[in-house]
């Protein structure tokens, strides 16, 4: 398929910019299904918060934490983390073609941090006292706790809101009145005059609480498995969540386009498969470096119960970044979709595993998620992709060409509006 | 391709930030989570040595009583206090170990270890755990947010959460801080034990005595150390066993000598500090972003008056 663009030149289903998913219906079956589950969830949720967190879940004085922590928040913002991960390769590495499926990963980073705040908000058992976030002088500076708790909201409410923002306005400004227009362009050059310092922010605190994340696990020293246990952690959550974060939007983009029938443009994709690739490298070789420096080799091969758990995290991680390593791999769609689940997989296996698995305090304590417990987790899942099914047909995230931003006016009756 | 950057910019960058974090941190990380840390001479402590204790519990409704704790009822069908571990009904317990196949049967009082460098306090995130006067560690209800923290860091297993409440508190040993140790008393469970098993005092002279123990009937007690002395960077609370019960045995895990705050932080707290090496990211990042998007507004301009379509961000 080609077309001719407005300058002549043949375009071959490349991607271009964004385009609201404009031939389908918002309301569909699935769209019902989700919503359903996220009602169900969050309507748990909030009877949860007007009773104890005992009937709830299926946590205990051993295992304090539950899946709403070690699953909706350390686990879940690895896949979340793509802002950061495709964020940092187009504006720090200038690899300028990503800046195309940016806003699909601005989105599914948004959704899944504010469901993860959701669920720590519900989770924490006096969340009342979370005004002394205002009086810094009660922080705690020691605490990885106090500096998720701190940098997470402040990057979703701030940062990654802002984000967000020009694809929020950029709907007002083609859907708005006259004023409307004249508001937002004269708004225009204070936000783009303040964006490179703003987007700077929403990529250093990532680093810091994604690294956080795997901070606080330090603290429960010898209760982690040893595979698991080591000063390197921050650092290993942190390329998790490039691993999970690169994976997650490759395979957000393969599935929303094969979903919605828009053709993939294979070389942004591979590119995306690529650094992949060279991410789940990184990861293995401090992984496997710190088991060396620390002698655990031995033990991540003898076999057991948790070597068995360290090999499969190790296959899942080291198969896409093999094979990704050929270009007509990535950029066979069939292949890189199952690489990128891999991937997705194997990120958010490292995050999830020593939080619960390899997590021994006790002799006598197990821990299994009760079912509340498991309906909650699920709606604050479903909450995200409902969420996501209504914004990419809203707003202009899925990448696609300016043929198909074209036909949309046409479909609509109007003409493209111009460039300010 | 690339706006190049320059090199000498670069090192700029760098040699400026990466000097900023060494004079700023490199001292500070070690002070407030030292690996073996000292303890200040007004610590307090207990001792208790399991082969003094005969098990009368009568420490158990004395801490109860002096807590407000109502009794544990949920194993004798609503009659009599029959906890079986530490709870949120339960700050102080005396449990019996026996062998299942030697000899060895000791009784063994659990409570807060009120560790030199608590890991609990190291993590709370608002300070509602803090290491009080006299080294007590203590709760405060108007800062806690329930995160439960606290329990994922105790090597020991000490706080416990109210899961039945909608209200919920931490509940540990506090050393009866409000209740009597600022009355100038000692906690209840040292002040109605009646054979002496667990006594109240300076930790330096608590030490001291125990090591006196140790001295003059060598072999009676195992390992002929006190548990707590080097554990977890150090204990307030400390213990001797019977040479034929083992601490892990009692419920006193095997645990090296540094502590878990100087583990979780001493890389961190370097990095952190000041927020020195955030800044430090920033201003790298920063530089780097700020010519990528000079050269993008650039190119912007050029490129709507081309296409005619407006620049997506």
């Amino acid at each position: 398929m080609s077309a001719q663009d407005t300058t002549g030149a043949v375009l071959v289903n490349h991607w271009q910019r964004g385009v609201p998913v404009f031939r389908e219906p918002v309301i569909t079956r699935a769209l019902l299904f989700f919503a359903a589950l996220a009602a169900l969830g969050l309507g748990l949720a909030l009877v949860r918060f007007f009773s104890p967190l005992g009937p709830f879940s299926g946590m205990n004085d051993a295992y304090a934490w539950g899946i709403w922590k070690t699953f909706n928040v350390m686990t879940l913002t690895a896949l979340g983390s793509g802002p950061l991960a495709v964020g940092m390769a187009a504006w720090v590495f200038n690899r300028q073609r990503l800046h195309k499926v940016m806003r699909t990963a601005l989105v599914t980073g948004f959704l899944f941090y504010a469901t993860g705040l959701l669920a720590l908000g519900f989770d924490v058992g006096r969340a009342w006292n979370f005004w002394n976030i205002l009086l810094p002088w009660r922080w705690n500076a020691h605490s990885a706790m106090l500096e998720v708790a701190v940098c997470m909201p402040l990057y979703c409410a701030i940062f990654l809101a802002f984000e967000n923002l020009p694809l929020v306005l950029e709907r007002f400004y083609y859907t708005g009145s006259e004023a409307t227009r004249a508001a937002l362009r004269r708004a225009a050059p204070f936000l783009r005059r303040i964006y490179p310092f703003v987007i700077t922010g929403a990529y250093v605190l990532p680093l810091m609480h994604q690294s956080s994340l795997g901070g606080l696990l330090l603290l429960a020293g010898d209760k982690i498995n040893p595979l698991w246990q080591t000063p390197f952690l921050p650092l290993l959550y942190l390329l998790a969540a490039g691993v999970a974060g690169l994976g997650f939007v490759t395979f957000v983009l393969l599935m929303a386009c094969l979903h919605y029938s828009r053709p993939l443009d294979l070389e942004d994709l591979g590119e995306l498969g690529n650094l992949l690739s060279w991410v789940c490298f990184v990861f293995l070789a401090v992984r496997f470096g710190d088991l060396i420096w620390r002698r655990q080799l031995g033990a991540a091969f003898a076999l057991d119960r948790m070597s068995l758990l360290f090999l499969v995290e190790t296959a899942l991680i080291l198969v896409p970044a093999v094979v990704l390593r050929s270009r007509a791999a990535r950029e066979t769609p069939r292949t890189l979709l199952n690489m990128a689940t891999l991937a997705c997989l194997g990120g958010t296996y490292y995050r999830f595993v020593p939080t619960t698995i390899a997590y021994a305090p006790g002799r006598y304590s197990t821990y299994f998620p009760a079912l509340p417990e498991v309906l909650i987790t699920l709606g604050y899942i479903a909450l995200a992709v409902a969420a996501f099914g209504i914004v990419v047909k809203y707003f202009a995230v899925l990448p696609a060409s300016i043929e198909e931003w074209n036909d949309m006016f046409r479909l609509a009756g109007r003409r493209p509006p111009a460039a300010p | 391709m690339s706006a190049p950057i320059d090199r000498r910019q670069f090192l700029r960058v760098v040699g400026f930030g990466g000097a900023a974090t060494a004079a700023v941190a490199s001292p500070a990380a070690a002070l407030e989570h030292p690996a073996h840390p000292e303890a200040p001479p007004d610590a307090v402590g207990m001792l208790y040595d399991n082969t003094i204790c005969t098990g009368c519990k009568a420490c158990m409704p004395a801490c109860n009583e002096a807590n407000g704790l109502p009794p544990d009822t949920a194993l004798s069908g609503g009659l009599w206090d029959t906890p079986l571990d530490l709870n949120e009904k339960t700050k102080n317990i005396i449990k019996l170990y026996q062998d299942p196949h030697g000899t060895g049967s000791a009784f063994v009082k659990r409570q807060c270890m009120h560790c030199l460098d608590p890991a609990c306090v190291t993590g709370c995130p608002f300070g509602a755990l803090e290491k009080n006067k006299w080294g007590a560690v203590t709760w405060d209800s108007s800062r806690c947010i329930g995160c439960r923290y606290c329990e994922v860091a105790c090597p020991f297993q000490v706080p416990k959460f109210e899961w039945d409440r909608w209200n919920p508190k931490i509940v540990k040993c506090e050393f009866c801080f409000d209740q009597r140790l600022e009355k100038n008393q000692q906690p209840a469970c040292c002040a109605v034990c009646p054979t002496g098993a667990v006594i109240f005092g300076k930790r330096a002279d608590l030490l001291a005595k125990a090591k006196e123990r140790i001295a003059v009937t060598p072999g009676k007690y195992f390992e002929d150390r006190v548990y707590g002395e080097h554990e977890a960077g150090g204990t307030q609370v400390l213990y001797l066993s019977h040479s034929s019960v083992p601490f892990d045995k009692i419920g006193l895990p095997k645990l090296g000598s540094t502590s878990l705050g100087h583990y979780a932080t001493k890389v961190t707290s370097v990095i952190y500090k000041w927020l020195a090496g955030p800044l430090f990211i920033a201003a790298l990042l920063g530089s780097v972003i700020k010519r990528k998007w000079d050269r993008h507004e650039a190119e912007r301009h050029e490129r709507e008056k081309r296409t005619g379509l407006p620049d997506q961000l």
